[in-house]
């Protein structure tokens, strides 16, 4: 049972990596005479087997290449936030003091504002493009990144070998380095995986208003918006890539909190 | 016997007296009627700067009057004037007024009103006093106001349209006023709140009382909701209803629907002034690449028809334009002769998701034949920033026009000091002043249409579609004229047959 969410999100990997190489498509081009057929229709280019939307485009392709762009944007976003989180809260852990009290404040002052509102406001100012869409979910994901790490780093810096080091005269960047950054590891790791669930959510979610990624671009956030209208006469565009996103989001939801039961204990308390 | 007869025959007379005035006491009872709205109500002050929009406009028609308006078959009719005539050179026009016209409030409706209402409506700047730059209107009796303009227009009857009529003394910012305004509509207004606005009937209408007991115009701006409303009962009007959804609402029995032709026409200019962009042929064959048939058959079956000139055929000016034939590989060979530079992206910029899959059709046909184009769904007050300041290389705009003549959209959009899309040509300009300045009606349909003819052929846009708007409303309702323009008056509503 505890290696089925390992299964589903490998299925998930494989579909985005692998699938785009199988199932060619092209966002752009229409097919109007195909539109809004059900699933396992025959169209002009085959048999559309998850149906077609309102564009007469095929919607298991609008699957498998919006695998790739959640896995995509997940992966960039959580990889920035977590460097800056990291950096930044294990630097104002351990030094502590007015860069400390700084840091941790801004902090404070970025928790009390809402997460989503700060993203859309962002992403919502720039010409919509996959970078804006990173450096927008970017902005609020590395918060919880630096709150773990400045804790774990608060902590271990009283820790007897961290002053040992610091009475031998090694280095203050050595000894961040290679005596406190290694303990954030476990912690951050099962906060990487929430935050990708929550990145992907969030991603799907501006996609849906219109201010996430370009047209040209798939996203499942964009198609099941397409489908909005559609929900009484043509279900499959909205649902089935709902259905997608929301397996994922489980799936990673449970291998978090695996994650977290087995390496984020201080994270947790912190 | 014969008593008893009679006794019968008193009683049976009385019995069905008494079931009609029951009948006619429930009936009235619920002569009320709920109409979905489309679009916001925000203001009902018509010379404000809110006043303009297509929400404003139906509320204030119901409440206040003007000296002329358009009927929904796009003939003008007289409300506030009963005749009107311009001299020789257009440019100074003459409404002789209704007598005993009296506002809600009891009060007749004078010529004072009438003017002071003008001077209020130019001093506001709303975007409809635009269209009366330096115009005075002035009194020369009880019963004649003169609009004087600055040089020969032809179009000011049906330009009065937007121009609505207070009692003299209304202030800029009269809140007070427009809580209880007073009017000389068919309609008084009852309630105004953001969600809901109440209208009943105004007793002292100069066209007699409207039937029904009360109007409420609901907001409701997501289609789904207008819809399920719309089965279940619960509005009686909605319209706005677009082409998918539209089997369905046609297949509920205790519905009327209608599609109506608007003023509306697709527009997409292409920005002329960019140097991709600069060439008629290179223009001609980027709209000859479009099969904009099948679109419109696909997407439009029922509210859309290829568009046969630059405005609707309902408009004053409409001549038939010869059609673009869709031809991919010509087009394809006369960009490549014009040396198109095919790795250039186009920005297409629209607003308003309802035109989405029409517009990604458009980059699809465009990229079949190799011309890359970034397609931009902008906020409205976004896009309207970036379309007057032509930040743009292709627009597409569905360019309605309430008042039905093209001096409206052919004569204010395309001369050269428009500077509306980048095309400039002295020709043009000569024929549109032209026709601005003819009070000949016959004459100005002329010279529109050659102004037309040279738009058209040098495509300084491409004019794929005229629109229809689908109106549908509950079966109980008699009297409703869906209108071109998105409208539709109250008055005439009766709830039974």
């Amino acid at each position: 049972m505890r290696r089925i969410p390992y299964v589903v999100l490998a299925i998930y990997a494989l579909v985005g990596g692998l699938g785009p190489l199988f199932i060619d498509y092209n966002p752009v081009r229409a097919s109007l005479e195909d539109r809004l057929r059900g699933p396992g229709s025959q169209v002009s280019t085959g048999i559309a087997w998850l149906g077609t939307d309102g564009l007469g485009r095929d919607v298991l392709a609008q699957v498998v290449y919006g695998a790739r762009t959640s896995v995509v944007i997940g992966l960039a976003t959580v990889v920035v936030s977590c460097v800056i989180g990291v950096a930044i809260g294990t630097v104002a852990g351990y030094f502590r003091g007015w860069l400390d009290t700084v840091l941790a404040r801004g902090i404070d002052i970025l928790l009390a504002f809402p997460a989503i509102l700060l993203t859309i406001v962002i992403a919502g100012a720039f010409e919509r493009s996959v970078l804006v869409v990173v450096t927008a979910l970017s902005a609020t994901a590395w918060i919880s990144f630096a709150r773990v790490t400045r804790g774990i780093a608060l902590s271990t810096r009283e820790r007897a070998w961290v002053q040992a080091a610091r009475v031998l005269g090694v280095p203050r960047i050595s000894i961040l380095v290679r005596h406190i950054l290694p303990f954030t590891a476990g912690p951050v790791v099962a906060l990487a995986t929430l935050e990708f669930a929550l990145v992907v959510l969030a991603e799907a979610g501006l996609s849906f208003l219109g201010i996430g990624l370009p047209n040209s671009a798939v996203s499942w956030g964009q198609t099941i918006a397409n489908g909005k209208q559609y929900l009484a006469t043509a279900w499959w565009i909205s649902a089935l890539p709902g259905i997608a996103l929301s397996l994922l989001i489980v799936n990673i939801g449970i291998l978090g909190d695996q994650l977290t039961a087995r390496y984020g204990q201080r994270g947790r308390r912190s | 016997m014969r008593r008893s007869l009679a006794i019968v025959a008193v009683a049976a007379l009385a019995l069905s007296a008494c079931t009609t005035t029951t009948g006619g006491t429930a009936g009235s009872g619920s002569t009320e009627v709920v109409v979905a709205g489309t679009y916001p109500i925000d203001s009902i002050d018509p010379h404000g700067p809110q006043g303009g929009g297509t929400g404003p406009q139906m509320a204030e028609q119901a409440i206040f009057s003007r000296l002329l308006r358009v009927k929904p078959d796009g003939t003008l009719e007289g409300d506030l004037a009963t005749a009107w005539k311009s001299d020789p050179t257009a440019s100074e026009w003459t409404f002789t007024l209704r007598q005993g016209v009296k506002f809600s409030d009891g009060k007749p409706v004078t010529a004072k009103d009438i003017v002071d209402s003008f001077k209020r409506f130019i001093d506001l700047k709303g975007t409809n006093s635009a269209n009366f730059p330096g115009y005075t209107l002035a009194s020369t009796s009880d019963t004649e106001v003169v609009l004087k303009a600055p040089k020969p227009d032809a179009a000011i009857p049906r330009k009065l349209a937007v121009f609505f009529v207070l009692p003299s003394g209304v202030t800029a910012n009269d809140t007070a006023f427009f809580e209880r305004p007073v009017g000389s509509g068919p309609f008084r207004l009852e309630r105004f709140s953001p969600n809901e606005i109440v209208f009943v009937p105004n007793e002292h209408h100069y066209g007699g009382a409207p039937k029904v007991s009360k109007v409420t115009v609901r907001k409701m701006p997501e289609l789904a909701a207008r819809l399920t409303a719309l089965r279940t009962g619960e509005v009686d009007i909605a319209w706005g209803i677009p082409d998918d959804q539209l089997p369905a609402v046609q297949g509920e029995s205790s519905l009327t629907v209608q599609t109506v032709q608007s003023s509306a026409v697709f527009t997409m200019w292409f920005n002329s002034s960019i140097p991709a962009l600069k060439e008629a042929a290179v223009r001609r064959a980027l709209w000859q690449a479009i099969d904009f048939q099948t679109i419109i058959k696909q997407l439009y079956p029922q509210t859309g028809t290829p568009s046969e000139g630059v405005v609707s055929a309902n408009t004053l000016g409409f001549v038939k334009q010869e059609p673009v034939r869709h031809d991919p590989a010509a087009a394809k060979a006369a960009l490549t002769a014009a040396g198109f530079d095919f790795n250039q992206k186009l920005r297409l910029q629209f607003a308003n998701a309802e035109f989405r899959p029409f517009n990604q059709a458009v980059v699809s046909e465009l990229q079949k034949i190799g011309v890359q184009v970034d397609l931009l769904e902008k906020e409205q007050a976004v896009f309207t920033k970036d379309l007057l300041a032509l930040n743009w290389d292709i627009n597409f705009q569905q360019l309605s026009n309430p008042t039905l003549d093209a001096a409206n959209t052919i004569g204010r959009l395309y001369p050269c000091a428009a500077k509306r899309n980048g095309y400039c040509n002295p020709q043009l300009d000569q024929l549109l002043a032209q026709a601005g300045a003819s009070a000949d009606e016959k004459e100005r349909v002329r010279l529109y249409g050659e102004a037309a003819r040279i738009i058209w052929q040098d495509a300084v846009g491409m004019f794929p579609m005229a629109v229809k708007h689908a109106y549908a409303w509950n079966k109980r309702l008699s009297g409703f004229t869906p209108d071109p323009n998105g409208l539709p008056s109250f008055a005439g509503l009766q709830v039974g047959s």
